[in-house]
């Protein structure tokens, strides 16, 4: 599977010019998947869509890679009242740049997906929440949706078929923690972005107290694909346990960054020497961040066979993440990057819980005195025991997201904090 | 009968509990900040973490499974759950930091991360002494610090309103004060500003934190982030008395404690009762310690040529009440009792008056229609309207106050500042010769004739009923000239008056009101005027009262102390008034 890459064709953004047009977009078959759904659903119906989803085995983009499919069916029964699909379009994590892709260049799959999602769960309410840095990307959404209204593909009576279902974009102010999902929830009501306490979970009381779930936008994209192809032809496209097309943002010093459709499963050096077009400068590869910042480094050692999938990259001891993939070359001083990443999540942490509003910043305080020449040996494995404080004891995962880099970068590149640390102006322990 | 195993020894419970609070319950301790039972719970403090597993069932046969030794296999949650909002399940084992090294690890680690930002003022935090944070630190806490970098820098002495101030450093953003202004006073003034390490409460821009209830937010403050700015670096906590009494500015009757220090009263908390006020109570009742310690009537003060008055001694205070009463014929006599007295007080007076055959006394009520707001605030501006009615003081409008004095010889007045309420006007009392009984300078005592200073609530003891018919009783918090804390074993002491001297620098006989409780002081006229009155305590009184008046057969001192006060089942007529 990992070799035919190269003779894809995309699927979530493929090449076709003013894609983001609605009449575009219809003459390239947009929106038959909803027909195909909304003209007939006795064969359509609500479960066998989820169903169908559930058997393609669509895996959340946003990070986690839960069964999107499986997400939808924890929905109740409906009640008669409101419920609510909220499209996660908060991309914030450092390296991750995919969802403003199809933003700008599909727009209609995603609204397409999402409608089919909220027909699927009985939701008569989609928001969708992009990051507030994103504010040209929401301009061309609206464009879309406005136009997905004016054919009827949104609104009342969606194509004539009983349903109604409304779509309202919302923007965030920026702040990273707004991505996660109970937190957007809060902010989407109006209130500050604090992660709340599961349970209850969102399917149960989410925006308003009202049932709710929340999908990446990437996410919702890939529904359209699989209703068009159905489940078995989506299963096969990829990795066989984490199907499908996925995004991949790469960045770092390779030649070409950017971001590129392939099936999951890439081949991570794949990825470096052909797609990016290899390392800058003809430099050495030294290590690469795989799905986002909170996603443990791996060094280029650690590289060999290791295919962009959530099974290969648990067993190269990292994780998938968002595909969002950072290249560093021979040159880039790791205590540097640290730093960087621990200064970012320092700045985002919300400051509800006491680990992560406390551990972050002090992270980031050791790391800078290791920077500036003043750390000591202990103060490594300060970090490290650090880590461990945090790990696992707060409402949501940043604190999670926050000591993993710490601690993964300390250990897979230990040598190099301990000479910076040997070259301190305190007297070695 | 549900079980729960909490450090391997087993509860019984029925019903939804939460893991903390059972706990707590049980008398058992985990530590905990933002958690308040009265408030929602946001488990954000990540303080009460313990060790949580759930018996392993066979699917099946629905049995718990059995391990090698027989006992039942234990199904562990993968991370420390928080106490506060775990619910308890049946056969739910727990480990706290009592049985598990590893729990109680991770409550230091977090108690570790809550002090590296916070300032370790503690000798100059009013907190201190009374401090959640400090408390659990020394009992929980790391020893010494591993944080050796720069703490983060917040804005401090904030003052957020009119009687609130912020230390933002000291700040844990338990959050505690922003759910009180959501869920309990609901004005949703404070807001969590900020973002991390930096977030501290605030309140919108340019808008003051002026929540009639502002001050409850210092009390369940958990650190000395938000100090009362009125009370700030007045005292430390361990050098004050706290005794309990009632809130006597409204008419609900919160119960409260009086905290003093050297016979002033320094600042007013709430004090926890369920049925009457939860754990809150208005600013306004706190800042009546200004009454108790301020603009005191000390020594008999006597009007002499015009109108000016001069203090005079107990003795001729008496000897010219005395002649007062002689002189004039009962009948030509108005007593006005007043529902800002006891219980207590109401009776004695009127007792003291009828044996000398003046008729029944009155008393004008206090209420200020649409005052109050459905909390803690009522329309009545008096803690004992409804004690008035209770015991037959005849209720008479402003109005007709005013013309009975019109025609009356002699006017007594227990403290009430019915020229200051606009019951009264000055002119009322050129013609009467007006005994004002009474605890402070008022426009009332001010145009008397003879002024006789009386004990406040804050120095007897004595019981009110509030608007919704509970009776609460007061005890004494401060001396007067005429009491002895040692003596007085209702008193307590802290440990300053308990090791304190006359000779140390602590203590001022300046802050004794030199004032004799009503019943003593009518004790004295009776004896001088050959009456057969006389009660050695307001317990006495009161229970001539509680015989005499159906209403409040059986209540006791004694009751009121164990019950948290007794409601009395009104009856028709005081209930008809009450709307």
């Amino acid at each position: 599977m990992a070799q035919d890459w190269k003779s894809f064709e995309p699927l979530l953004i493929p090449d076709i010019p003013n894609l983001e047009k609605i009449e575009v977009y219809e003459e390239n078959g947009g929106y038959e998947a909803l027909k195909k759904v909304l003209n007939d659903q006795e064969e359509w119906s609500r479960e066998n869509v989820i169903n169908e989803v559930k058997q393609a085995n669509i895996r959340g983009r946003g990070g986690a890679g839960f069964n999107a499919g499986l997400k939808w069916s924890f929905m109740p029964e409906p009640d008669g009242g409101p419920r609510y699909l909220a499209c996660n379009g908060d991309e914030s994590e450092p390296g991750t740049f995919k969802d403003r892709k199809i933003f700008e260049y599909n727009p209609h799959l995603f609204i397409e997906g999402a409608l089919i999602a909220a027909y699927a769960m009985a939701v008569d309410t989609i928001y969708v929440y992009i990051r507030g840095e994103y504010i040209s990307w929401v301009e061309m959404l609206r464009k879309a949706v406005d136009e997905a209204y004016d054919r009827g593909y949104l609104g009342d009576d969606i194509l004539g078929k009983g349903i109604d279902i409304d779509l309202n974009i919302t923007y965030g102010a920026g702040a990273y923690i707004c991505g996660e999902e109970t937190a957007m929830l809060e902010s989407l009501e109006g209130k500050r972005g604090y992660p709340r306490t599961k349970p209850p979970f969102p399917a149960q009381k989410g925006l308003w107290n009202r049932p709710t779930t929340i999908n990446n936008i990437e996410t919702l994209s890939n529904v359209p694909l699989v209703i068009n192809n159905g489940a078995d032809w989506y299963s096969n496209i990829g990795a066989e346990e984490h199907p499908g097309p996925v995004l991949y943002g790469i960045s770092g010093h390779v030649n070409r960054p950017g971001v590129y459709e392939y099936p999951t499963g890439v081949p991570v050096m794949d990825l470096i020497n052909e797609v990016a077009g290899g390392i800058r400068g003809g430099k050495k590869l030294k290590a690469i961040i795989p799905g986002g910042s909170s996603t443990p480094v791996l060094r280029a050692d650690q590289l060999e066979g290791v295919s962009m999938n959530a099974d290969s990259l648990r067993d190269a001891g990292s994780m998938m993440g968002t595909a969002g993939m950072v290249v560093m070359d021979e040159d880039t001083d790791m205590v540097d990057v640290l730093w960087r990443i621990a200064h970012f999540y320092h700045h985002e942490s919300c400051g509800q819980c006491t680990p992560c509003r406390e551990g972050t910043g002090w992270l980031e305080k050791v790391l800078i005195k290791i920077k500036n020449n003043e750390g000591e040996i202990k103060d490594l494995d300060l970090l490290l025991d650090l880590t461990t404080q945090m790990e696992g004891r707060t409402i949501c995962a940043l604190a999670d997201a926050a000591a993993w880099p710490v601690r993964h970068t300390i250990n897979r590149f230990r040598d190099e904090f301990e000479a910076r640390c040997k070259k301190s102006v305190h007297a070695v322990a | 009968m549900s079980e729960v195993f909490i450090d391997g020894k087993r509860y019984e419970f029925e019903g939804e509990h939460y893991l903390l609070q059972f706990i707590l319950d049980q008398g058992l301790e985990v530590p905990f900040f933002c958690y308040h039972p009265s408030m929602s719970i946001p488990a954000n403090c990540r303080q009460c973490l313990v060790k949580v597993g759930t018996p392993v069932k066979d699917k099946e046969t629905g049995e718990y499974e059995l391990d090698e030794n027989g006992e039942r296999k234990i199904r562990w949650f993968p991370k420390f759950q928080t106490s506060c909002g775990t619910k308890i399940s049946d056969g739910m084992v727990v480990l706290t930091q009592e049985s598990s090294d590893e729990v109680a690890r991770a409550q230091k680690d977090n108690l570790e991360f809550i002090l590296i930002n916070h300032p370790l003022d503690c000798p100059i935090c009013d907190q201190a002494g009374e401090c959640p944070l400090q408390i659990q630190t020394y009992k929980y806490g790391p020893e010494g610090s591993r944080f050796e970098v720069q703490k983060v820098h917040k804005p401090k002495r904030v003052q957020l309103g009119p009687r609130v101030t912020l230390d933002a450093e000291r700040c844990i953003n338990c959050t505690r004060c922003v759910r009180f202004t959501q869920e309990i006073s609901e004005t949703d003034q404070l807001t969590i500003v900020s973002r991390g390490d930096k977030n501290y409460p605030m309140t919108a821009p340019n808008e003051e934190f002026d929540d009639p209830y502002s001050l409850n937010t210092v009390d369940i403050c958990p650190v000395g982030a938000l100090t009362a700015t009125d009370f700030r670096f007045k005292a430390r906590v361990w050098e004050m008395d706290q005794t309990p009494s009632i809130d006597i500015t409204n008419g609900k009757g919160c119960n409260i404690d009086l905290w003093t220090r050297d016979n002033e009263v320094l600042r007013i908390t709430p004090r926890h009762n369920e049925d009457v006020n939860d754990y809150w109570m208005p600013d306004a009742g706190r800042e009546a310690y200004h009454l108790f310690n301020d603009n005191r009537v000390s020594k008999p003060s006597i009007k002499l040529d015009g109108d000016n008055q001069a203090q005079t001694s107990w003795n001729n205070a008496i000897e010219t009440f005395a002649e007062v009463l002689e002189e004039n014929d009962p009948q030509d006599f108005v007593v006005v009792g007043t529902p800002h007295a006891s219980v207590e007080e109401n009776f004695a007076l009127n007792k003291f008056f009828n044996l000398l055959g003046a008729s029944n006394a009155m008393f004008t009520p206090h209420i200020i229609p649409g005052n109050g707001d459905g909390f803690l605030i009522t329309d009545d501006q008096a803690p004992n309207t409804t004690g008035c009615r209770l015991i037959d003081i005849d209720e008479v409008p402003k109005d007709g106050l005013q013309s009975e004095i019109q025609n009356a010889k002699v006017v007594i007045i227990l403290t009430d500042d019915l020229v200051g309420r606009d019951a009264l006007s000055a002119e009322d009392f050129k013609e009467p010769f007006t005994i004002s009984l009474a605890t402070n300078h008022t426009d009332t005592t001010k145009n008397s004739d003879l002024v006789i200073p009386i004990t406040c609530v804050a120095e007897h003891a004595a019981s009110y009923v509030n608007v919704d018919g509970r009776i609460q009783r007061s005890l004494p918090a401060k001396e007067t000239k005429y009491t002895n804390r040692r003596l007085n074993l209702e008193m307590s002491e802290s440990r300053l008056d308990r090791f304190g001297t006359n000779f140390d620098n602590w203590v001022s006989e300046e802050n004794k009101v030199d004032c004799l409780p009503l019943w003593d002081f009518l004790n004295r006229l009776g004896d001088r005027l050959g009456l057969d009155y006389h009660y050695n305590h307001s317990r006495d009184i009161f229970e001539e009262v509680s015989d005499r008046f159906e209403t409040l057969n059986g209540v006791s001192y004694e009751r009121m102390d164990e019950e948290q006060g007794v409601q009395l089942s009104l009856g028709q007529q005081e209930k008809v008034k009450q709307d």
